[in-house]
């Protein structure tokens, strides 16, 4: 609106509805229509949308072979993110390195005994076995579950890699975002949230 | 400035503590509530969120809260944080303590589970000989569970059953599912009896002292609630030995204060009641304060079945159907349910259309999808519910080396199942198992071992009531015997405490306690 019209439309205008804008601002007229004591409400976008999970705990070899371990544990199915496409050994990197010693000791010596038995039955790294030499490798995971953790450490890491995958998997964005344009019903991961009291 | 005396001085504003509230300010008499925690404004405290935006993916962060299995990343922040008020106990016999410090207690958070005590507890010694037996009966206590019945709007239906007393119920009305009909004919002939859940309604949203009893004793003028009140340890009158207050600190700022009263009604919950004793060294000439701590083990889904026919999505119309409860059929006066190796008995809670989790699937990949797939909404779950014994060699003490941010010293807990739980573990999965088998359903899953004492959150004992002074803390009006004008309500100062969910009783009991300190105090005995 050019001014000259502006200060036309004033004219007639009654003063309950005027805006409380001249023509000098009226660049803040958004800003300017909320109360005084109300603060402005931006959108905001979670990190993930921004970038990746740069993993920094793992070996190159560890770190290989969990992600191989991940693409078999939870592949991608039924139009819905697997381990990889989420980001899971990439997370899960970040959760270990963030956990209890005795837990990192866990994943590092199952990673390094996945490897380990990976080259001395098949010649070659975990991160480069079949499917069909992985399932034997994995055949701890055919035990029936127990409330105590397996005593044997491969076993225990191997049970422990099997749920945190999954959960990192289905906690992902990349899994809510599928579920959300897949119609499905509870995939948001959508929780009540306590903020921290004072 | 002087301070002011109180006619009561209540500690904790939970289940016990708002009772207490609600019938001493009745009751004419002037209350001062001091809750550790702060007064939560849920609608600014709480907000819905996606898990992927939670800094570690719903994982929660790795090491706050190492004995709260029951805590996840959205709830992390309700519970009590463990570095702040930490407590000990020995590596191999770990104690899960689980607390919350907020106006309301864990009243915000209780399953509702509502269930009242029989004489197989209250007269438990006299039925088989262990232990010891509550100073009142069932009988002097169902006036009290009749009035908090209509408080909390108790929903269930009546069964008859001497082991679990009706309470005034809001009947359930819901028609039960073929599944639970099929345990319930499976289980008969070992005495089982499948009923509804027994559950407050409360008004909805929640069923707690913070909706239920603080609003009505603030109404009448009477009541001043203080969050954010941490309570060091009770004073006495050195010339009378009598309580005169207490000393406590402010959660936020670390100020050291005092408060007087005529009389200390604590209700901190169950160990924290204790600490507060110990810390104070009052009323333990008895020498059993922080001793026989009990409480129920759990088995989460000690028996996962499956549903056959429910299978694939094709349960039947009028299979599932809700929730519900089998209460104790062992060591009753009935015949034929003595058992074998184990005294009292045990409870489980029944969940048809169940799905079981992927933990329990031997299979990965599409392989394991297909079975989730399958099994989706098919099974039923269980939880089982035992009774522990109460022992003297249970016990929890204050640690000299140890103490929480506001200085006072923590408890440290000596605490470990014995033979006689870990036996009605084994027979409770063995025979849910059989009777599902029995019922026509597969069990995926059997596991007999509980989880660490206090996951239940239901902790008990520690400052019970008896007839003998040298044997007890309390009287049977939860008075200590050692210092009248002191009063314990909450948990600690059960003898028993059977399977069942132990909130109802405890707001029973603080309601009779409160009604007979309101009487002493106008008697001039106190």
């Amino acid at each position: 609106m050019k001014r000259r019209k502006f200060i036309q439309t004033l004219a007639v205008t009654p003063a309950a509805a005027l805006p409380m804008v001249s023509e000098s601002n009226a660049e803040t007229t958004v800003g300017a229509q909320r109360s005084q004591e109300e603060a402005p409400k931006l959108e905001t976008a979670p990190l993930d949308a921004a970038g990746e999970t740069t993993p920094g705990f793992f070996s190159a070899p560890q770190l290989a072979a969990l992600k191989k371990l991940s693409a078999i544990l939870m592949p991608p199915l039924n139009n819905m993110p697997g381990a990889l496409e989420a980001g899971a050994p990439e997370f899960l990197d970040f959760l270990i390195s963030k956990s209890p010693a005795e837990r990192k000791q866990l994943y590092t010596t199952g990673l390094n005994t996945l490897n380990a038995q990976a080259t001395k039955r098949f010649g070659k790294a975990f991160a480069d076995v079949t499917d069909a030499q992985a399932a034997e490798l994995l055949a701890p995971l055919r035990q029936p579950w127990t409330y105590q953790p397996p005593a044997d450490p491969f076993a225990r890491f191997l049970r422990e890699a099997k749920q945190d995958v999954r959960t990192a998997t289905i906690n992902s964005r990349e899994y809510a975002l599928a579920a959300s344009s897949g119609g499905r019903r509870g995939g948001s991961g959508l929780g009540q949230y306590w903020y921290p009291i004072d | 400035m002087a301070e002011k005396e109180y006619d009561v001085l209540i500690v904790g504003s939970g289940a016990s503590g708002g009772m207490a509230a609600y019938i001493l300010t009745q009751k004419g008499l002037k209350c001062l509530l001091l809750e550790a925690g702060a007064l939560v404004d849920f609608q600014r405290q709480r907000g819905l969120k996606p898990v992927y935006e939670l800094p570690y993916r719903g994982f929660g962060k790795p090491g706050k809260l190492p004995h709260v299995v029951q805590a996840n990343e959205f709830n992390a922040n309700q519970w009590v944080d463990e570095q702040q008020v930490p407590y000990t106990h020995d590596p191999k016999s770990p104690y899960n303590w689980v607390r919350v410090r907020m106006v309301g207690g864990k009243s915000l958070f209780w399953a509702r589970m509502s269930y009242r005590l029989s004489d197989y507890e209250f007269k438990a010694k006299a039925h088989d000989g262990f232990g010891d037996n509550w100073p009142i009966s069932y009988a002097e206590l169902a006036p009290f569970y009749d009035r908090v019945d209509p408080i909390f709007r108790v929903s269930g239906r009546k069964e008859g059953l001497p082991q679990l007393p009706d309470s005034l119920f809001i009947e359930d009305k819901s028609p039960d599912g073929a599944a639970l009909e099929r345990i319930g004919t499976a289980g008969k002939s070992r005495g089982i009896t499948v009923t509804k859940i027994r559950r407050s309604l409360g008004d909805g949203q929640f069923a707690s002292s913070f909706n239920l009893l603080l609003p009505a004793a603030q109404a009448t003028g009477n009541l001043t609630i203080v969050p954010n009140a941490v309570v060091r340890a009770v004073t006495t009158d050195k010339n009378t030995g009598k309580a005169n207050g207490v000393s406590f600190v402010d959660r936020q700022s670390g100020r050291e204060l005092h408060a007087k009263a005529k009389v200390v009604v604590l209700g901190a919950s169950c160990l924290e009641s204790t600490r507060i004793l110990l810390n104070s060294k009052i009323a333990n000439s008895s020498g059993v304060l922080g001793h026989y701590l009990h409480d129920q083990f759990y088995i989460s889904n000690g028996v996962m079945g499956v549903m056959p026919e429910a299978k694939d999505g094709k349960a039947p119309r009028g299979l599932l159907g809700s929730a519900g409860y089998i209460p104790r059929f062992s060591n009753l006066k009935a015949p034929n349910t003595k058992a074998k190796n184990f005294l009292r008995g045990y409870a489980c809670d029944l969940y048809p259309g169940a799905t079981p989790d992927a933990k329990y699937f031997p299979a990965w990949g599409a392989e394991l999808q297909k079975q989730l797939d399958s099994h989706r909404g098919a099974g039923i779950g269980t939880t089982i519910m035992g009774e522990v014994l109460p022992r003297f060699e249970n016990f929890v003490k204050l640690d000299p080396t140890v103490k929480d941010a506001w200085g006072i010293p923590v408890l440290n807990f000596q605490c470990r199942y014995t033979d006689n739980e870990f036996n009605m573990a084994k027979h409770a999965v063995d025979t849910i198992s059989q009777v599902f088998k029995d019922a026509g359903f597969d069990v995926l899953n059997a596991n007999d071992k509980m989880h660490p004492p206090g996951y239940s959150i239901h902790e008990l004992g520690t400052c019970r009531m008896g007839e003998n002074p040298k044997t007890s803390v309390l009287n049977k009006w939860n008075q200590s015997h050692d210092v009248k004008n002191l009063f314990v309500m909450d948990g600690s100062s059960f003898v028993t405490g059977g399977t069942q969910n132990p909130t109802l009783t405890i707001l029973a009991l603080a309601m009779r306690a409160s009604e007979y300190l309101a009487e002493q105090a106008r008697k001039g005995a106190l």
